[in-house]
């Protein structure tokens, strides 16, 4: 698997290490390139603008920008138009994950999650 | 008191003793007896004859006076006059004889005894006087040698006995006027009786009113924390308390039959609550406002319900309203009461504790995915193989952290429940296959209880408007209940069947069982029946408040039968596709 999708590039961001570690972790088994990690929403979208990446992975509680708002503004960016986006967040309802598909996000992911599992969600959404 | 009415009282006129109808007798001979004795040219004619007559008097003027002193003998006192007629005719014989000057005093007993109750005395009357005339003739005074010796024993009487008649028929009609005008006072006595007692009555009534009334006043003044309002059957405010002065900004005199009660309300929460009552657009409901307002407490149920008043300068506060009818004794609507109290707070705070409960779940789930994850990625470390010793650990600290997890989503899925942020995602679902997924997902954990586990779908096709996930998660509740408080051999049944035209669930378990004062807190949140704190089942008490929310918002009804030892029964009833909700 990994030998076939070298190319996707990845951001994530996440203002809890250890969470962001584990997403690292999945990104790299997914056999994705992991080109930034970053621990809040403004420097999310710095990253995103500076690296132009394939698939990013958003926390959606985050300081400065949540992952809705840089959600938002990567819509709003005709640059970024083939940009896949994977909103991770503990909120389980409903509500919330209306909200993040509205905004634009390509799949609404869950806290907690299986490494493993995160790893196969995100190599279907970029196969 | 007049002194006519003290003389009468005095002498007892109305009924007068035989000593005072004797005493003009006794009067009238004893100044005979002075004037024979005193006026020169009238003297006795007989001595013996007249004393015989001063004899006479003397023993009818002492019987009198005994039977004045013995009431009961009374009607023997009719001998009094009798003697008196003889002691007379007697005296008029040895004072003269035919010739007597007091032959008139005859009259005197007469009047006595024809004034007496009964026709016969006039015959007694005429008999008496005649003999009495006759008396010289009979003592052999004088001789009867011409005819009008004998008319006078005749003419003289008869014409006594007529005015006996007369006498005694005025005394007949003078004895009924008595009597009627006693009739009459007696029934006047008895109605000034009954005028006084009544008047007592009233006053005493009055005075009970007046300090009922003291004392309702006073509760209403002091209620000052809840308005305590009240209408007529049109909603025109009658009472309003210190509680809905302060509460709404009007004083009573600004309020009470000027303003009606549904002018402090919401107008769109009104609208909202005639629309639920299905009222028709404006023909048969009066004011759709206040009859949304009273429409339980008409139909005879009080009610509580949460409103928002209006004050009078357009601020709003939240309150709880209970609406109860005021009736009169024969059960006619005479107007409302209702009695509101300010729940803003405690809603406030209600809202707080949801939002503290739903911001620390959220919080815990971020942890939780590290410790989760990170349990996952050393065992999938295929690099770093685990003993099986660690892998049981590992085990341990995931079902555990499982275990929290749970706990994090109910307590979330509560506190949504509580800040009315549950919906539903719906869709038309069989509940049949539903039943069979919970089934099938609650087998493994049954079969390590040692539960015996089993499903009767009778009906092949149940469809309802439901959310299935959210379905599902109620019957994985009850049936995790069902296990978890069945001991090791006992059984749990899940039935689904249409009954009345409604999908029903029914789970049955041969558990411990509930006490019967405890059924009906089995909803609240946390509560834990006594018999699963003394068996230590493990729990918080969350899971029936979430399937019965669950239930709820699907338009259903949860029931609970138990008993303790026998085991259990959880009824979940569902309105089918397009039916109205069982819940109002």
């Amino acid at each position: 698997m990994a030998g076939a999708v070298t190319s996707i590039r990845v951001v994530i961001a996440d203002d809890d290490p250890d969470i962001r570690a584990l997403v690292a972790i999945a990104v790299r088994k997914a056999g994705f390139e992991l080109v930034a990690e970053t621990i809040d929403g403004t420097s999310a979208w710095e990253s995103i603008q500076a690296t132009q990446p394939d698939l990013v992975v958003l926390d959606v509680s985050m300081p400065g920008m949540t992952g809705l708002e840089v959600t938002t503004l990567i819509r709003a960016e005709q640059s970024l138009a083939g940009l896949r986006v994977a909103l991770l967040s503990a909120g389980v309802d409903d509500t919330s994950r209306q909200t993040g598909m509205d905004v634009g996000a390509d799949v609404y992911l869950t806290k907690p999650f299986s490494p493993r599992d995160l790893a196969l969600r995100l190599g279907e959404l970029m196969s | 008191m007049t002194i006519a009415r003290a003389i009468t009282r005095l002498l007892n006129v109305e009924t007068p003793s035989p000593s005072l109808k004797h005493a003009p007798t006794t009067i009238a001979f004893a100044a005979a007896v002075v004037i024979v004795v005193a006026v020169p040219g009238v003297d006795f004619t007989s001595t013996i004859a007249a004393f015989a007559g001063i004899w006479a008097i003397a023993l009818s003027t002492g019987l009198a006076a005994f039977f004045s002193w013995m009431p009961a003998l009374r009607h023997l006192a009719i001998l009094v006059p009798c003697i008196d007629l003889l002691a007379l005719g007697a005296f008029r014989a040895g004072t003269g004889g035919t010739s007597s000057l007091f032959a008139s005093l005859i009259l005197l007993p007469v009047v006595w005894i024809a004034a007496e109750r009964g026709r016969k005395f006039i015959i007694v009357a005429g008999v008496g006087v005649s003999i009495a005339l006759m008396m010289p003739y009979i003592l052999g005074f004088n001789q009867i040698e011409t005819t009008s010796d004998w008319l006078r024993g005749v003419i003289s009487p008869v014409i006594f006995a007529i005015a006996a008649a007369i006498i005694n028929e005025m005394a007949r009609q003078s004895r009924l006027q008595v009597a009627r005008v006693r009739a009459l006072a007696e029934e006047r006595d008895i109605m000034l009786k009954g005028a006084v007692d009544y008047t007592e009555r009233l006053r005493e009534n009055e005075e009970r009113l007046r300090l009922a009334d003291q004392l309702t006043r006073s509760v209403l003044d002091a209620v000052t924390e809840q308005s305590v309002i009240g209408s007529d059957v049109t909603g025109l405010i009658d009472v309003w308390n210190p509680g809905a002065q302060r509460m709404l900004g009007l004083a009573p005199n600004e309020a009470q039959g000027l303003r009606y009660v549904h002018e402090f309300h919401l107008a769109s929460e009104l609208d909202e609550r005639s629309r639920e009552l299905n009222y028709p657009p404006g023909e048969t409901v009066l004011n759709m406002g206040f009859s949304a307002l009273v429409e339980s407490a008409r139909l005879g149920t009080p009610e509580v319900r949460q409103w928002t008043y209006v004050r009078a300068d357009g601020t709003t506060l939240s309150v709880e309203v209970a609406v109860t009818r005021r009736s009169d004794e024969r059960g006619a609507t005479l107007g409302y009461i209702f009695v509101a109290t300010d729940v803003t707070q405690a809603l406030e705070v209600s809202r707080l504790k949801d939002e503290f409960v739903g911001l620390i779940s959220h919080e815990l789930r971020t942890p939780l995915s590290s410790i989760l994850g990170y349990l996952e990625l050393m065992r999938d470390d295929d690099e770093n193989p685990l003993s099986e010793e660690q892998v049981l650990y590992l085990g341990v600290a995931e079902r555990n952290a499982h275990r929290l997890l749970r706990l994090v989503g109910d307590l979330l899925f509560t506190a949504q429940v509580g800040s009315s942020s549950f919906q539903l995602l719906t869709s038309p679902i069989d509940v049949g296959p539903i039943v069979r997924a919970s089934l099938e997902s609650a087998r493994p954990v049954a079969a390590a209880a040692g539960v015996r586990i089993s499903a009767d779908i009778l009906s092949d096709s149940l469809v309802i408007d439901g959310d299935a996930v959210r379905l599902g998660q109620a019957v994985d509740n009850l049936l995790s209940n069902a296990i978890k408080f069945t001991p090791r051999d006992g059984s749990v049944a899940i039935i689904v069947a249409e009954s009345h035209g409604k999908a029903e669930i029914v789970v049955t378990d041969t558990g411990m069982g509930i006490p019967e004062d405890e059924l009906d807190q089995l909803f609240a949140r946390f509560f834990r029946a006594s018999t699963a704190t003394r068996a230590a089942v493990p729990g918080v008490g969350l899971g029936l408040t979430i399937t019965k929310a669950i239930i709820v918002a699907h338009g259903g009804e949860l029931d609970v039968a138990s008993m303790v030892g026998v085991g259990t029964s959880f009824i979940v009833r569902l309105p089918l596709q397009g039916q109205a909700p069982l819940t109002a």
